[in-house]
Formats: structure tokens, C-alpha cells, sequence
């Protein structure tokens, strides 16, 4: 652990340091893994070295993932004191036998444990994470489980569904829409009843999957949907700035071969550096990819794809194009216009704008157009991939 | 199972004959089913010999010195009724030397599929010394890898050997190789004119089966000697006496003189050397007549052009002749002569009697077509060989390129096709939902079967291929008659006065006829007649609409019975029909290259399950697709495919975008390789499941 934690702030310090100028961060997220397991004194240490290279933004968000069972009162205490603010709690589910089912290694006692730490040590920005769509799941037990988190009253909410990865155990024993798995309809009255729910609780539905009071939002993961750039640091982690995506290696020893790569690059040796290059041989997104980004991770968000951001920075044409690929999901409601005056823009008076020559006015007004809640949501997949299919660039 | 199912059948309609009354019979056979037609072979230079490679062609001067092999090397052959001495090769003369006429013997072998042919036929070449044991590929005859695969055969070939008899006198035997399917049966007749005599080639351990009734009749016709030969005597379930029973009864041949033989094994092979030569009639010496030469088959070589095989009837053909296809009109002169032995060796010169092939840089087979008659520019015969027939298509199907960027592909494809299968017809076709192809015409099944694997095989093509159809024959009530083969082209309900439909008479032996009757009763057969010949043999005739047999009609009557029923069968003529075109309609929209002409008391059923298949098949969308079979505006079969409910992803996790890009940007492909009918995204292999289940139900 003492290594890695050395690795990965020999990482950080050869990264920063090579920024002319490198701004004091806004947010800060500890995920992947169980990053509750860290022992506070490594923590410390790479906070520390953040500091010392960048800084921290006064009302920094520095969010960790947690899950039940892996931390007491002291260590979360250690946390807080070190900076933390914001706390992702890995609930999954408040039922025993769902716990087990998901492949979880925690129960329901370490669940409630946990929210005691939580509560007790008065962290009011906190998160908890539901799964749906679990093996014999019904939709009475994912009721309960709803109303049961939105009881404890977090600042957050995230739904995910279970997800069947092949090659794992759970790919060996159940094939997605097939018993005990619920099939699609089931699983979509999950997600309606999430959404609902929520909502009705004071909850707002900003994100697929997400959901949050109000100015509770998860800042740090707005920063990717709004295809803004970051640092990304350690095993198996990604970057998006100077206009690259990149990922680290995911095995131990290629991330310490790649993290002495970057020492030597920062110190201007030749040869290292053709490798170096290797390791980052990605190139700047193309600018399919970029209006892809921008289109698939916007329309995650409830407030939708920006037009003016989109003609500003891939022209008026491409605007006319997207808006003209909308048409049908508009019509049929899993998408809506929204404009200046964040007004809904009619069907009809899209369609007709849509129609004529030039782009009209009404066109020029449609600032937004984002995905229906729960029904363009729920087909975001089909809608964005049908926008992809249309996009004029190869 | 297709495959096999498929070989067995030949075409003519076989109404049992009394014996001795055969030839009055034959006088009105007719074969409807026999068209101008030809098939090609790309391979045939990989097969032949080195010592007559074409493209390295080894000039032979006519006379020269030529042996193939001095003795015969048949270790295998220890119980061989004849000794090598017996085999008597002259090696002073070569099998090119000229021979007059009455030592020339022409003859083929007709059998059913697997009765023993090619063996039989190897052995020949090999006894003879014509292919020495180390040439010896196994059925040297079958030369395409297609058939070679299916283990029929669909090329003709000749073979030019040389024998020297018990009376020690040397012959020329010519052996012309006949396919074996009904496609080709216009082919068959055709080498069979070419020859004086012929073997029937019987399974000693199996008996007279439908095809060797069809082939026996086609011989007869030609009025060929037919010399019966009983084969695989050596099999433990042979029983050659009975099968000699079973031929005189059946066919009403004389097999007193039967041959009793195992070519596997090498026995009765010299008997049946030698009975060609006693039996079979020489060629009339009429050299002096002006030519006239019988194409028997014809391939394109892409070097040398098209290549001919023929029988000089009368006169005689030198190298550089100008010549004639009476049929075509098309003049060219020779610039390769020469015979099959069973490489091409070339000679300068071939007389009445004679079997030969030549080139004269000919373009096109169509130029140059199988039944055509070959004569002198300089000295032109005043009538043509008769028996020459155009090719007319009887089976049709559209056949798409699944990427529609294979449609120059799949055009150049079909003209290198046509050069060489001048029975291939086609024409340019588009569809909404399959964009461009072409509606092509075939011989038959098998025909259209092969067509479609060789320009999968040969040219790369991936192809979507319609439900084949018939020629349907549509009376409207302007008092015109329209052929249609395309469904879509049908004219409208109230234009037609009525239908007709392509029927075909089917026969089959006794042990057979329960499942044949089954199967036919299904499909609108209408029962003829039963005919029992002896107490143990009976046939049955049934008629039978074409269309109902396009489909799958041969893999169930394989299937049903074990892989053993062979059945014949030949067009007996259109009839008026109660058919209807059935539409499948996706979200309203018609789908043209679905549509069919069925039966009105089957199209409920088909309907019902088209519109099943596709409900199973076309992905849900976003919103809910009706599937509908109608006739006319009558929908008569409908189902629906709800919308879809859900499709999220909803962990992004860590910003790491690239994972979930990819997978969107994968479902985007796919829907780029999905056909649009209307708004809706069909999967190409939903359209092939249909058009296969089509060939299946309609």
C-alpha cells in the first residue's frame, strides 16, 4: 500500500509540475476500488501532495466512496479532518438476501452501521448508491428499498442496474431479460418507479442515473458529462485535458513502469520519451469524437445538449443537422426543445422551423434539447446511437 | 440433405412400359423439362494431364509416336478375369492415330447417382491405359469441385481410348460422360446423340431406381445400343440375378447378355471392352458430306475462349476451317483442333465418327450452344442436326447483395457466369427494402442452387436470394396473357381473369409411394395413377404444381424417408389455378421482396407464420410495429411488436467515457446495416430467416 501510495504521488508531482501553471482544483473524488480501506495517513499524504503542486479551491468538493463495513467512526473522523466533504456511501440494498445476491461482502448490519458513523459525525453532503434489477427482485421489494433510502434522507441519490459483465460469475449464471433476472419491461418499471419517487421526495432526477436535493449535485462527475477536462491519477484511471483521453494502466506493474516514464519524460530524456509517447500514442479526439462526447454525455444530464455550445464550437450546419435527427424523438415525446426563456418548444413549431429554408428564428431559440424523464431516459441508448447513425461526419 | 435429396432426381416423366413395346412408347416422350443449357468449368486445367496441359499445349503431329503407358500397373486388380497380355497395347500407334470409322465405337454411361459410373469409368480410362495408375485421380470424370463436393456430376467430358481387341484389331472408344440431374437432362440427350451405344450401369445390390428409368429412355430415344451391366457384384447384399430380372421387367431389356461386373474391383471390365466393340454400331463413314458436327458442351477458358466439345456427324474439320454455328450464325475460324483422352491433345484434323473439341477465340458459350450444329463456311450443310432447343428458365429468384457495394461485384460476376451458363438469365431488379439486384432465371433447382454457391464461393459475394418462383401465366381481362415470375409484378386483382400455374407429374417406386403421397397430399398434389409392373414393383404418378416443389419439397421427402426415396419428375403443362398474392406489410409498408404467389387455402397459413417469424426477429423500436400479411387490403394474418421499454446505460463510471462510446458507436453500426422499411429497422438476417422459411411454407 506504501508504495502504490508512493507511485501514485511521484505521478501526481511529475504531471503537475510540468504545467506552466496548474490552478487550484474544484473537486476532488477518491473512487474505484473500496478507497475507505486507505489508511488516513496515506491520504494525507496525497492530499498533501495535491496541495503543494495545485492547491485547493475553498469550497473544494473532495468526495470519497465508501463502503459499509470497511471503515469505524475514527477513520471516517481522520477523513474529514484531512478535507473530505463528501461522503459516497455503496448501500446497494437494504434487503439481506439482495446484499448477497449482488456479490456483495457486506450485510444489512454493516449497512446501518455505517449511516450511524455517517450521521453521527453530522456529514450532511452524503450519497447512497441503490442497485436494481437484482436477481428475483420484484417490484415491492424495490419499493421498499426506495422508500427505506429515502427515509434516512441523503443529500444524493445514485440508481444503478445490476450489470452483467461477461466472463464474471454472475455472466455464467444469468443472461440479462431472462428468470431470475427481470425482463426489460420489469426492469424499465423499476427505473419509472425510482425516478417517481424520488422526484416525490424532493429529489431531482439531474442525471440518468442520479438524483439530488437541490445544490447537491455531485459536482466533481458534472465536470465529465459536461465533457470539461481533469486530471486523472493512479491505476487504471483516465484523464481528459489538452484535449486527450487517456488510460492508465490497470495492472500494478504497468502503472509503476508507466509512472517512471513519466519521471524521465519530465526530465527531458530522449529515448524515454519515444516510449513515453507510446504510452500516450492517443492523439487528440478527432472531431467526430468530440461531437460524439458531447452528444452522449450531455443527454445523460436532465438540462440536455447545449446548442449554442454546440454551434460555437462545431458550427451552425451541424446544429441544423441534430436538430432535424431530434425530430422524431421529439415527436414522439422521449425528447423536448427548450428555449431562451427555458420554455418547452412545441412539437409542431420545432417541426415547422425545421422545415423551412433557412434556419428560422424559433430555431435560433432552441438553446436545449434534452432526453424526457423517465422516457427518453429509459431509450437514451437507441436515441443517442440513432444521432450517432445520422451524424454527418464518417 | 438437400444436396442429396436433389441428385436423385431426373427429369421425364417414366409411365411404366410394358416390355418389348418400348420403342413405340418412346415416340412420344417429350421433355418439356430438356432446355439448351450448359455448364461450365473453370477448374479444368487444374485436372488435366501434364502431358496436354492447356495453355502449354503439347503440339502432337497427327501419327506421331504417343504412349501413355506400356503396361497395366493394377496391383489392386489380382482377381481381374483378364491378363495383361490380354490388354495388348500396340506401342507403335497412340489412341490419336486416325482409325476408320468402323473402328470407331461412341458410347456413354448411364446409371443412377451412386450405382457406379465414375468408377466404372475410371476404370476404363485406366484399364485402357489412357490414364496411367499414377494419374488416376479418383472419378476423373468429375472435374468441378462443386461436383466433386456433391459427388454428382453437372460437366460433360468425353475420353478418347484406344483398345485392342480379342479379333486383335485396334479400336478408338470414345466415352462421352453425361450429367446426372434433371436441370440437365436437355445436356444428357444431347451427349447421347452423340453416341452409338450406351452402358446401363445397375447396383447389382439395389436395382432399377427412377433415374436410371429416366436415362434409359433418353438412350432409347437416340436409339442407341444399350449394353446392361450390373454393378458391384462384389457387395455382400448384391444380387444380380434379381436386378437382371427387375431391368428386363421394368425397362424391357434384354439382359441375357448382361455384364456382370465390379469396377471397384476390376471385374468384367475387359467384358465390357469387348462387348462395345461387338455391340455397339460403328459411325456411318460419311466423310465425304459436307460437316455438320454435334456440340454436346461447351466452357469458357478465359485464355483461349470458348471450348467445344462435339461429334463429327458427317464430313470432317481441319484446324484453321472457318465454320459455322448454324443455330447462332456466328462464324470463326478454327485455331485449336483436337481430342479429349481425356486431356486435351491436339490433332489437325477429325472425320465423321470422330469426338473432338476445339477453340476459335469465341466470346460467349451463347455463340457456341450445346445442341447446336457446327458446318463449313466454305461447304455449308443444308440442314442442321436436330434436337436443338433455346434454354428456357423455369425457376426464378431475386438474389441482392447484402452490402449494397457488391452490386458491380455481383454484375460482373453474372456476365462471367453467363459466358460459360448460357441457360443463366437475368436482369437488373431494385427493391425499397433490398436496394439493387437481379431477378435471375434457372434451369431448375439445382441449376439455381449452384448458380448461387459459385458466386458465393468463386466471387466472394455475400447474397440475400427471394423465394424462388415459378413462370406464372396470367390471363387478363384486356385478353392479354402475362408471364410473371415476380410477385411484385403481378398484375392487380381486378385486371386478371385468372391464373395459371406450372404442373409437374411425379414418379416413384413402390417403396415410396406412401411418404410421395403424403408429402403430395400436403402440397395440392392430385393422385394420377398407381402402376403395379410386378407384384413387387409399382409406381405412382402425381401431379403436382411446380411452385409447390421450389421450396423445400426435396429435403422432406429425403427426410421422411430415411435418405432412401427417389423420385422423377417433368413439367405436364400450366393449369389454371385459385392463387392470390400475399403481402407482408411492416408498419403499413409493403415489403416487395417478401411478397409470394400462394395458394388461396395456404395463404392463411403462411401469412400466420411470416408474420410470426418477423415478430420474433425484427428488435423491438420505440414504437410499437404492426406486422401484417394481407391479400389485397384484406389483412388475414397480423401480430405486433411492442415498443421497446428500455435501453440505459446507466454507470459512466470514473469519466471513463471510452467503454461506453464504443458500444454506443456499435449499436450505431448496427442500425446502418439494418434495411429501413419506413421507420422501421429490419436486420438483414431477419429478412434471410423469412426468405428461407418462405422457401419452406409457400
Amino acid at each position: 500500500m506504501g508504495s502504490y501510495v508512493t507511485t501514485l504521488c511521484k505521478e501526481i508531482t511529475s504531471t503537475l509540475s510540468q504545467l506552466p501553471q496548474a490552478s487550484p482544483l474544484k473537486t476532488l473524488f477518491f473512487g474505484g476500488g473500496t478507497p475507505s480501506l486507505l489508511p488516513p495517513q496515506y491520504l494525507s499524504r496525497i492530499v498533501d501532495t495535491l496541495d503543494q503542486h495545485c492547491g485547493f479551491q475553498c469550497d473544494a468538493e473532495i468526495s470519497m466512496e465508501m463502503d459499509p463495513g470497511t471503515f469505524d467512526k475514527q477513520t471516517l473522523k481522520q477523513f474529514l479532518g484531512l478535507g473530505v466533504n463528501r461522503v459516497s456511501l455503496g448501500v446497494q440494498s437494504f434487503n439481506e438476501d439482495f446484499l448477497k445476491a449482488c456479490g456483495r461482502s457486506h450485510g444489512l448490519q454493516d449497512v446501518y452501521e455505517a449511516l450511524d458513523i455517517i450521521t453521527g459525525l453530522n456529514v450532511s453532503n452524503w450519497s447512497l448508491d441503490l442497485i436494481s434489477s437484482l436477481p428475483h427482485q420484484t417490484l415491492e421489494h424495490w419499493e421498499e428499498c426506495l422508500r427505506e433510502a429515502i427515509g434516512l434522507s441523503p443529500a444524493h441519490v445514485s440508481v444503478y442496474d445490476l450489470q452483467i459483465e461477461e466472463g464474471t460469475k454472475f455472466g455464467v449464471w444469468y443472461k440479462p431479460g431472462h428468470h431470475p433476472l427481470p425482463d426489460e419491461d420489469k426492469s424499465a418499471s423499476f427505473y419509472r418507479l425510482a425516478s417517481s419517487l424520488l422526484r416525490e421526495a424532493g429529489y431531482e432526477h439531474y442525471e440518468i442515473s442520479n438524483y439530488a436535493k437541490p445544490g447537491f449535485q455531485c459536482r466533481h462527475n458534472m465536470v465529465y458529462w459536461k465533457n470539461q477536462p481533469y486530471y486523472g491519477f493512479g491505476l487504471g484511471a483516465t484523464s481528459y485535458f489538452n484535449g486527450k483521453r487517456f488510460s492508465r494502466p490497470r495492472k500494478l506493474k504497468g502503472y509503476a513502469d508507466f509512472v517512471e516514464l513519466c519521471i524521465n519524460q519530465s526530465s527531458d530524456n530522449f529515448s524515454a520519451n519515444e516510449e513515453y509517447l507510446s504510452f500516450y500514442s492517443n492523439t487528440v479526439e478527432s472531431v467526430e469524437d468530440r461531437v460524439c462526447d458531447t452528444i452522449m454525455l450531455s443527454l445523460r444530464l436532465a438540462s440536455g445538449l447545449n446548442l449554442n455550445e454546440l454551434s460555437k464550437n462545431f458550427g451552425h450546419e451541424l446544429r441544423v443537422h441534430i436538430c432535424k435527427s431530434f425530430l422524431p424523438f421529439i415527436n414522439s415525446g422521449h425528447a423536448v426543445a427548450v428555449d431562451s426563456k427555458f420554455k418547452t418548444v412545441p412539437p409542431d413549431t420545432f417541426s415547422t422551423a425545421l422545415s423551412e429554408q433557412s434556419a428560422s428564428k424559433v430555431l435560433k431559440d432552441v438553446i436545449f434539447i434534452r432526453l424526457t424523464d423517465p422516457d427518453g431516459f429509459l431509450l437514451s441508448n437507441e436515441i443517442i446511437s440513432s444521432l450517432f447513425t445520422d451524424l454527418p461526419i464518417k | 440433405m438437400d444436396i442429396l435429396a436433389r441428385i436423385q432426381a431426373a427429369s421425364i416423366t417414366a409411365p411404366c412400359l410394358a416390355p418389348q413395346h418400348h420403342h413405340k412408347h418412346l415416340q412420344q416422350l417429350c421433355f418439356p423439362m430438356s432446355t439448351g443449357h450448359h455448364f461450365s468449368c473453370f477448374y479444368m486445367h487444374q485436372n488435366h494431364f501434364p502431358v496436354a496441359m492447356p495453355g502449354h499445349p503439347c503440339r502432337i503431329p497427327s501419327g506421331s509416336i504417343r504412349c501413355q503407358s506400356g503396361a497395366v500397373e493394377a496391383p489392386e486388380m489380382q482377381d481381374v478375369k483378364f491378363s495383361k497380355s490380354m490388354l495388348s497395347f500396340d506401342m507403335g500407334k497412340d489412341r490419336l492415330s486416325k482409325v476408320p470409322a468402323s473402328q470407331i465405337r461412341n458410347f456413354s454411361i448411364i446409371a443412377h447417382i451412386d450405382h457406379g459410373k465414375s468408377t466404372l469409368a475410371d476404370k476404363l480410362l485406366q484399364v485402357t491405359g489412357t490414364v496411367s495408375d499414377r494419374e488416376m485421380k479418383e472419378q476423373f470424370l468429375d472435374n468441378m469441385d462443386l461436383e466433386r463436393e456433391r459427388g454428382i456430376t453437372i460437366k460433360l467430358q468425353a475420353a478418347r481410348m484406344r483398345y485392342v481387341a480379342k479379333d486383335g484389331e485396334p479400336y478408338c472408344l470414345n466415352l462421352i460422360d453425361t450429367p446426372g440431374h434433371v436441370d440437365f437432362s436437355y445436356e444428357v440427350s444431347r451427349s447421347l446423340a452423340a453416341c452409338e451405344g450406351a452402358l446401363l450401369v445397375v447396383d447389382a445390390s439395389q436395382g432399377v431406381e427412377a433415374q436410371t428409368l429416366a436415362n434409359v429412355y433418353l438412350a432409347l430415344e437416340n436409339n442407341l445400343e444399350i449394353i446392361p451391366v450390373l454393378n458391384k457384384i462384389d457387395l455382400p447384399g448384391a444380387d444380380p440375378e434379381r436386378v437382371r430380372n427387375e431391368i428386363e421387367e421394368i425397362v424391357g431389356l434384354d439382359c441375357s447378355e448382361a455384364i456382370f461386373c465390379s469396377a471397384k474391383e476390376g471385374i468384367g471390365i475387359q467384358e465390357i471392352l469387348e462387348s462395345i466393340v461387338a455391340k455397339v454400331p460403328p459411325p456411318k463413314d460419311t466423310s465425304m458430306n459436307p460437316l455438320r458436327a454435334l456440340i454436346f458442351d461447351s466452357y469458357y477458358d478465359p485464355y483461349r475462349g470458348v471450348i467445344v466439345y462435339f461429334r463429327v456427324v458427317d464430313g470432317s474439320i481441319k484446324i484453321h476451317d472457318k465454320i459455322q454455328f448454324m443455330a447462332s450464325g456466328k462464324e470463326y475460324e478454327v485455331d485449336e483442333l483436337g481430342v479429349l483422352s481425356p486431356g486435351q491433345m491436339q490433332v489437325n484434323e477429325l472425320f465423321a465418327g470422330e469426338v473432338g473439341y476445339l477453340a476459335a477465340s469465341i466470346r460467349s458459350v451463347a455463340d457456341a450452344r450445346v445442341g447446336d450444329t457446327i458446318t463449313s463456311s466454305a461447304n455449308k450443310a443444308g440442314m442442321a442436326l436436330s434436337g436443338y432447343q433455346e434454354a428456357v428458365p423455369m425457376v426464378f429468384c431475386g438474389l441482392f447483395p447484402v452490402d449494397a457495394d457488391q452490386f458491380g461485384e455481383l454484375r460482373e460476376a453474372l456476365e462471367k457466369l453467363q459466358l460459360n451458363d448460357a441457360a443463366l438469365k437475368y436482369e437488373p431488379e431494385s427493391s425499397s427494402a433490398m436496394g439493387f439486384g437481379f431477378r435471375c432465371g434457372f434451369l431448375g433447382l439445382l441449376h439455381m442452387e449452384i448458380v448461387q454457391e459459385r458466386l458465393e464461393r468463386e466471387y466472394g459475394l455475400n447474397l440475400i436470394t427471394t423465394a424462388p418462383s415459378v413462370v406464372y401465366r396470367v390471363q387478363c381481362a384486356d385478353n392479354t396473357v402475362v408471364e410473371c415470375s415476380n410477385p411484385c409484378e403481378l398484375p392487380e386483382p381486378g385486371k386478371r381473369v385468372w391464373i395459371e400455374e406450372p404442373f409437374i407429374e411425379m414418379i416413384t417406386p413402390k417403396e415410396y409411394i406412401g411418404t410421395l403421397m403424403e408429402l403430395a397430399q400436403e402440397r395440392r398434389g392430385e393422385f394420377k395413377e398407381m402402376k403395379y409392373i410386378t407384384e413387387s414393383r409399382a409406381s405412382v404418378i402425381y401431379i403436382l404444381p411446380l411452385a409447390e416443389m421450389v421450396g423445400d419439397f426435396f429435403d422432406q421427402l429425403k427426410s421422411r424417408s430415411k435418405g432412401y426415396a427417389s423420385m422423377e419428375y417433368s413439367l405436364s403443362g400450366y393449369r389454371k389455378s385459385d392463387l392470390v398474392r400475399l403481402d407482408i406489410l411492416i408498419n403499413g409498408e409493403p415489403m416487395d421482396p417478401l411478397a409470394a404467389i400462394v395458394h388461396k387455402d395456404k395463404a392463411f397459413a403462411v401469412g400466420r407464420a411470416l408474420t410470426q417469424k418477423l415478430k420474433e426477429l425484427i428488435p423491438r423500436q420505440m414504437f410499437k410495429i404492426p406486422i401484417q400479411a394481407a391479400i389485397g387490403t384484406r389483412v388475414i394474418a397480423s401480430e405486433s411488436i411492442s415498443a421497446m421499454r428500455k435501453d440505459v446505460l446507466a454507470k459512466c463510471y470514473g469519466g471513463d467515457i471510452s467503454r461506453k462510446k464504443k458500444l454506443l458507436k456499435k449499436q450505431a453500426e448496427g442500425k446502418k446495416r439494418m434495411k429501413s422499411v419506413g421507420r422501421v429497422e429490419v436486420p438483414q438476417d431477419a429478412f434471410m430467416a423469412v426468405l428461407r422459411l418462405e422457401k419452406e411454407v409457400v
